[in-house]
């Protein structure tokens, strides 16, 4: 077996590939038959979105784990609410991370 | 910049301007730009069975359309079309029969050339006598000139599977056509 059988097989092989086809009517076939096309429903997750921060603030609004877990962080005392405040600042920071490197991705 | 790029730039064009207007005329256009390779391709999966061929293209034209959203522009517009196709022959091929492998591993000679049309005839032969997986990758790789990347992405397979079946084929070829080539050299020397 030597570099010239090689490219004689190849080529062999490529002058026994007939190539494209000739269209002869198959794409106006095909335009004929295709759907509409389905738009993508945003509003499921908008809605979401805001139902969610919606109940967020309405749960923190009369709760003062916020405020006073704020305040213990600013003064750099770490009582519960702070540890609370921050693990959940950097949770989400996480997510959105995670997020990030996910669409990253699948482009 | 190369043809193929400028070729691959037009087609993400198109499926930028089908996704955000909607817009069939776009569509029609990656449709005609693409039909024929495909149907080629799938004429050689299905050994020149054309109207078969013609249903799975249209089939895979038509998921096409519908999946277009999830074509991201990591391989080019035509791979992800073979391989829609790819996979429309596969479902098509495992409702209709069970695939069968009937590959003999053992090297034979086919019989001395009288003219150029056996030559044809004898590569037909010895091509339906590899793997399947085996004829897939030489349709791919050599007949359709993809590279074994592209390949693997096609046919859903390890760059090193695509890498050992080419050149498998290649050698089974070889041996089974090996009457050819000497015939050929000894015609070349004087």
């Amino acid at each position: 077996m030597n570099q010239s059988q090689d490219d004689a097989t190849e080529a062999l092989l490529r002058t026994q590939f007939d190539g494209p086809v000739l269209d002869e009517g198959f794409s106006r076939q095909v335009m004929q038959r295709l759907p509409q096309r389905r738009r993508r429903v945003t509003w499921p997750l908008w809605g979401g979105v805001l139902a969610g921060a919606g109940a967020c603030w309405a749960a923190l609004l009369f709760s003062p784990l916020l405020r006073v877990g704020w305040m213990d962080w600013a003064s750099g005392h770490w009582s519960a609410a702070a540890i609370t405040l921050s693990l959940a600042m950097l949770g989400m920071a996480m997510l959105a991370f995670a997020w990030g490197v996910t669409e990253a991705d699948d482009r | 910049m190369t043809d193929s790029a400028s070729e691959a730039r037009i087609d993400r064009a198109l499926v930028t301007r089908v996704l955000l207007r909607d817009d069939r005329k776009a569509f029609e256009q990656l449709l005609r730009r693409h039909q024929g390779m495909v149907r080629a391709q799938l004429r050689r999966l299905l050994h020149g069975d054309a109207a078969g061929a013609d249903d799975l293209a249209q089939e895979t034209f038509l998921l096409a359309w519908r999946k277009l959203d999830q074509f991201r522009g990591d391989a080019r517009f035509s791979t992800w079309l073979y391989r829609i196709a790819y996979s429309c022959f596969l479902q098509a091929h495992r409702k209709n029969r069970q695939i069968a492998d009937d590959a003999q591993d053992e090297a034979e000679q086919l019989p001395a050339p009288s003219h150029a049309m056996d030559l044809q005839l004898d590569l037909e032969r010895a091509m339906r006598r590899l793997s399947t997986a085996e004829q897939t990758v030489l349709l791919h790789c050599v007949q359709m000139g993809l590279s074994h990347e592209e390949a693997a992405y096609v046919l859903a397979m390890p760059l090193g599977t695509v890498k050992t079946h080419a050149t498998r084929g290649k050698a089974k070829l070889k041996a089974w056509l090996a009457v050819w080539h000497e015939a050929a050299r000894v015609e070349e020397t004087p």
